[in-house]
Formats: structure tokens, C-alpha cells, sequence
């Protein structure tokens, strides 16, 4: 597999995370943010992907970033 | 909501453990578990559909602190393709057939232990992320990709 082009500065932080302990990166990873439409219930399920794919191009904003390109 | 801390992917670990589940950390929060810098809200679990592991899935979901209601709980028995979950004490999405992925078997055999948890090849996390081609995924694969290599240069995976 090829090597991608990567930003310096992302290994960096790859390395800084790697001294971290886990309990710290975990802290660190997770951050509770409210997200419009999708975080208003408190259970949804669908029968396919396709389904929950067509669920969040319709009903949630786009700027959320979960409909297809 | 709290976020979701290391106590609770030790708990979420005994518990599934205990009562025999096969899953996986997968998605975002997989990467996280196997190094990756980055935020993410919510657990994403790869399950596998099969009826004795959604009951064993039910059980564990229940214990954990999540409240289904009858007809939630059958449709976890009956393994939807995708069940999100915000009434527990995190924020999780089962997934029972990502974006890339044929069979869960596949990626179970290609899983790695991080800190005690199954999580998912970081291939397969990777591959699904392309397979879905959301825009969030387009924005973070970049990243993710050079986290990928960083990985490969350690020894890793």
C-alpha cells in the first residue's frame, strides 16, 4: 500500500497520543457535543444502511456532514 | 450526557465479555482505541447479526444501563442494520452492516486486541470510511490515512 503524502504535524500528534495513557487519551478523544436532529431521540434503528443513509441526507442538516458526497 | 470515558469501555468490555458478545470498536472510536488523535461523541460497535449474539447483545445493552423499550428490545433481537443509541449512560451505534464490510467473520479475523478490547482491522475502518464516502469522511480520511502510515512506520497492526 503507498505511503500517502502526510502532514508533519500529524505524526506529531500521533507520537504525543502514543505517551498519553489510555485513560487520558480517552478523555481527550470523546467530547460530548450536541448535534441537531440526530441527538433528539433517544433511539432510532433502520432495516438497512441505505435506509439510515436516505434517513440523514433528509432529515439532517448538511453542514452536520453525513449525507453521502 | 456524559462523554464517554476509559470506565466506561471497561465496563462496556466485562459486560459484553460476559455474556459471550462478538463485537468490535470500529468506526472512529476504534481508531481512537488504536492510537488515533482525534474527537469524536458517540461508541460505534460493529455486532454481528447472528439471533444468538443479538440476544446476547439485548442482555448486555440492558445490564449496561440502557433503557429499551419491548419493542426496541426485538428489534435488537432481530439485528437491524443500524440502531442508535441515546438512552444509555453513553452515546453508542450498533452497526450490524457497515459500509465495505461482506461478513462480520471477515473482520473478526482480522481484528486486533488494543487495551484489552476487540477493535476492528484499521484497514476496515479505513475501507468502510471510503465505502460510505460521507462528507464527514471525505474531511477526516486524509488524517486518518496518515495516521494509518504512522502505524505501519511503528510496527503496528
Amino acid at each position: 500500500m503507498a505511503i500517502v503524502q502526510h502532514d508533519p504535524s500529524d505524526w506529531e500528534d500521533f507520537e504525543a497520543a502514543a505517551r498519553r495513557p489510555i485513560e487520558q487519551h480517552i478523555r481527550n478523544s470523546f467530547i460530548h457535543t450536541y448535534k441537531p436532529v440526530l441527538d433528539d431521540a433517544p433511539y432510532r434503528s433502520f432495516d438497512s444502511m441505505e435506509a439510515y443513509r436516505q434517513w440523514c441526507k433528509d432529515n439532517l442538516p448538511a453542514w452536520l456532514g453525513y449525507s453521502r458526497v | 450526557m456524559a462523554a464517554f470515558e476509559f470506565k466506561n469501555a471497561q465496563d462496556l468490555g466485562k459486560v459484553f465479555q460476559g455474556h459471550g458478545v462478538r463485537y468490535l470498536f470500529f468506526g472512529k472510536s476504534g481508531a481512537i482505541l488504536l492510537g488515533y488523535s482525534d474527537t469524536t461523541q458517540d461508541v460505534d460497535l460493529y455486532v454481528d447479526k447472528d439471533r444468538e449474539n443479538c440476544e446476547k447483545i439485548l442482555a448486555a445493552l440492558l445490564e449496561l444501563g440502557f433503557r429499551l423499550t419491548e419493542k426496541e428490545q426485538e428489534e435488537v433481537r432481530r439485528g437491524k442494520d443500524f440502531i442508535q443509541l441515546r438512552n444509555g449512560p453513553f452515546d453508542m451505534d450498533l452497526v450490524f452492516a457497515p459500509d465495505g464490510i461482506e461478513r462480520f467473520e471477515d473482520a473478526w479475523k482480522r481484528r486486533v486486541e488494543r487495551h484489552g478490547f476487540p477493535v476492528a482491522n484499521l484497514d476496515d475502518i479505513v475501507g468502510s470510511k471510503q465505502a460510505a464516502n460521507r462528507q464527514k469522511d471525505r474531511e477526516s480520511l486524509p488524517r486518518l490515512l496518515s495516521f494509518r502510515d504512522w502505524m505501519k512506520k511503528q510496527g503496528g497492526e
